[in-house]
């Protein structure tokens, strides 16, 4: 925008008439091509949906940045036929086979696990494996730390729950909500969660590149996903985040890190925080 | 020189700023659905009174004469009386209205929170002027002095949106950290201050060219800044850290910490006095207000109000 030079010294009255006479250029960017998401895995549960969710919402920030962005399934079958090339980033809602045979074919690529808990994954440490959706061990630690206070209730651990209406996460539940008329569960989450962090990323630095906005994600990422605190990845590619518990009935009980028995902001208290063979003292910024 | 007109017109509005003043603070409390009436001499509360459904965002009208609230569950907002206290008019305000600011000519800019925009209304007929489109969960709304620019803060797609007035036109979108709740103008309109909750940081912004000056993420990891304040001599940004409980105070120009205020818990709201000698605070956990003086930047008093204290105005 250009404003005709006024300086604060002037009566307030003639810097309005200024800007009167002066009007506003519009300053919106030129269109870039489109940013291309490959989807593969379950298509039809939550995680599609959630993915279909973030593409929507980085299509809402795109419009004031000329990006724009889509989501493309790949059949798991036609994988090893697939270009890599054209893809910014790929999600993959399947088990741990899946995601590892994704992670070869789309070896620079960013590639999001929203679907596999499995242990084994992080501690592998891919390097190009980004696990957005819990591991078993965070999910188990997160049950443990909420038994130390109350011994005794049933209790499972989750990374999102439809009911969840702290830090603004009610609004994202809404949103989903009105657009899919489901709630809003953890798949779905991490789905909404990995397109986000990316567009997000794209915004800021302008990153078309894929080996580019891999290695962003893995060490500069500052990604609010309405949990409450600033989320980033462990050196293991899993997403440091907060965990919801759930009672018998899935029905939301609290937050963990569970206060009292750990720092809220330790989230590295829940999981492997380093991989095997590096020191376990890790920086969470 | 088509807005030649309305340019003397927003003239006129700011010579009729002047007039006789209560001295009262307004605070609105969204659990007890109540609004609190603290006298500003004795600094107690004189009167509470119901208001509606979470009643949130409040401001005041440039004459002084009316007070608004946006009272959230009812999609409304309500028009008191200032003499009187009485609900004297309501009118719809969109969907979940929570946080607004009133313009020099008398509109009202509203985030709404579920719809990506923003809208214009005349508090005086309830006639919606505008609607915006801007990110995703606004929140923050903020008036430069001039009337000229409004920046509306977009908490999920991370943007300070710039809406200049009147065309209504959007013409930046400034990429800030994330979840940015608040912004505050210069008074010569140039810059602007915004907080973002989840990076825990402050920004200063050229509001000429729409670039970020400097940058400074509060050194308390519980820090989640939401409201801010400019003190008069706007040399010192005054921050509500929310659940660091505490007021930060930084030097406007360079960003560089100066003080932590201890206040009550999760701070969101601040007003300062036109003589800019006290801040008023929202505790809202607490369920207090806490008094600062701005020549010590300690708290002089701590006032308790009703649950949830959100919002806070001064009627001086």
């Amino acid at each position: 925008m250009k404003t005709t030079g006024t300086s604060a010294t002037k009566p307030l009255c003639l810097m309005l008439l200024l800007l009167a006479a002066a009007g506003a250029t519009a300053a919106h960017s030129p269109a870039s091509p489109t940013l291309r998401f490959a989807f593969v895995g379950e298509e039809r549960a939550g995680a599609a949906a959630g993915a279909a969710q973030g593409i929507h919402e980085a299509n809402l920030q795109g419009r004031f940045l000329g990006q724009h962005y889509s989501l493309e399934n790949i059949a798991a079958a036609d994988l090893e036929a697939t270009d890599p090339a054209g893809y910014i980033a790929v999600i993959v809602a399947g088990d741990a086979a899946l995601l590892q045979q994704v992670g070869r074919r789309f070896k620079d690529h960013a590639v999001f696990n929203v679907r596999a808990h499995d242990d084994a994954l992080r501690a592998a440490c891919a390097p190009n494996l980004l696990h957005v959706i819990p591991s078993s061990k965070m999910l188990a630690d997160a049950r443990a730390q909420w038994l130390q206070k109350h011994p005794g209730e049933e209790v499972s651990a989750s990374a999102w729950h439809p009911d969840f209406v702290k830090f603004a996460a009610r609004d994202l539940n809404k949103r989903y909500r009105k657009r899919f008329s489901l709630p809003m569960e953890q798949y779905a989450w991490a789905g909404w969660a990995a397109i986000k962090m990316t567009s997000d990323s794209v915004a800021r630095k302008n990153l078309r590149e894929p080996g580019e906005l891999l290695e962003h994600l893995k060490t500069a990422l500052s990604f609010d996903g309405q949990k409450g605190l600033d989320m980033n990845f462990r050196p293991t590619g899993q997403l440091r985040q907060p965990l919801l518990l759930l009672d018998a009935q899935g029905r939301l009980l609290g937050e963990a890190p569970v206060r009292g028995v750990a720092a809220p902001t330790d989230v590295d208290s829940l999981g492997l925080p380093a991989c095997p063979d590096q020191p376990q003292s890790v920086p969470s910024d | 020189m088509k807005y030649l007109s309305l340019a003397i017109l927003l003239c006129l509005g700011h010579a009729q700023l002047v007039g006789a003043a209560s001295g009262r603070i307004f605070v609105t409390n969204e659990r007890s659905n109540d609004l609190s009436v603290i006298d500003g001499e004795s600094l107690e509360v004189v009167q509470t009174i119901p208001v509606g459904k979470r009643p949130r965002g409040i401001g005041l009208s440039p004459d002084g004469a009316e007070l608004y609230i946006a009272v959230s569950e009812e999609n409304a907002i309500i028009v008191l009386n200032l003499d009187t206290l009485e609900t004297i008019r309501r009118f719809d305000a969109g969907s979940d209205p929570e946080t607004f600011a009133v313009h020099p000519n008398g509109n009202i800019y509203i985030s709404n929170e579920d719809d990506a925009k923003a809208s214009v209304f005349d508090p005086r007929t309830g006639e919606q002027l505008a609607e915006i489109d801007v990110g995703l969960e606004p929140e923050g709304v903020a008036i430069s002095a001039d009337g000229r620019q409004v920046i509306v803060t977009s908490e999920s797609t991370n943007m300070l949106h710039v809406i200049h007035v009147p065309e209504h036109t959007v013409t930046a979108n400034i990429l800030v950290g994330a979840r940015p709740r608040a912004a505050v103008f210069s008074r010569d309109s140039k810059l602007a201050y915004a907080t973002s909750e989840i990076s825990g940081e402050v920004k200063k912004i050229d509001m000429e060219r729409h670039e970020i000056l400097a940058v400074r993420k509060i050194a308390n990891e519980k820090a989640k800044p939401k409201d801010v304040l400019l003190s008069k001599d706007e040399t010192r940004l005054y921050v509500a850290g929310g659940r660091a409980n505490q007021v930060i105070v930084l030097e406007s120009d360079t960003l560089e910490p100066v003080k932590a205020i201890p206040v009550g818990k999760r701070v969101w709201g601040l007003a300062m006095s036109k003589d800019g000698g006290r801040i008023f605070t929202t505790d809202g956990v607490s369920g207090t207000v806490s008094v600062i003086d701005t020549g010590r930047n300690e708290v002089i008093k701590t006032i308790a109000v009703g649950k949830f204290p959100w919002g806070v105005v001064i009627d001086d």
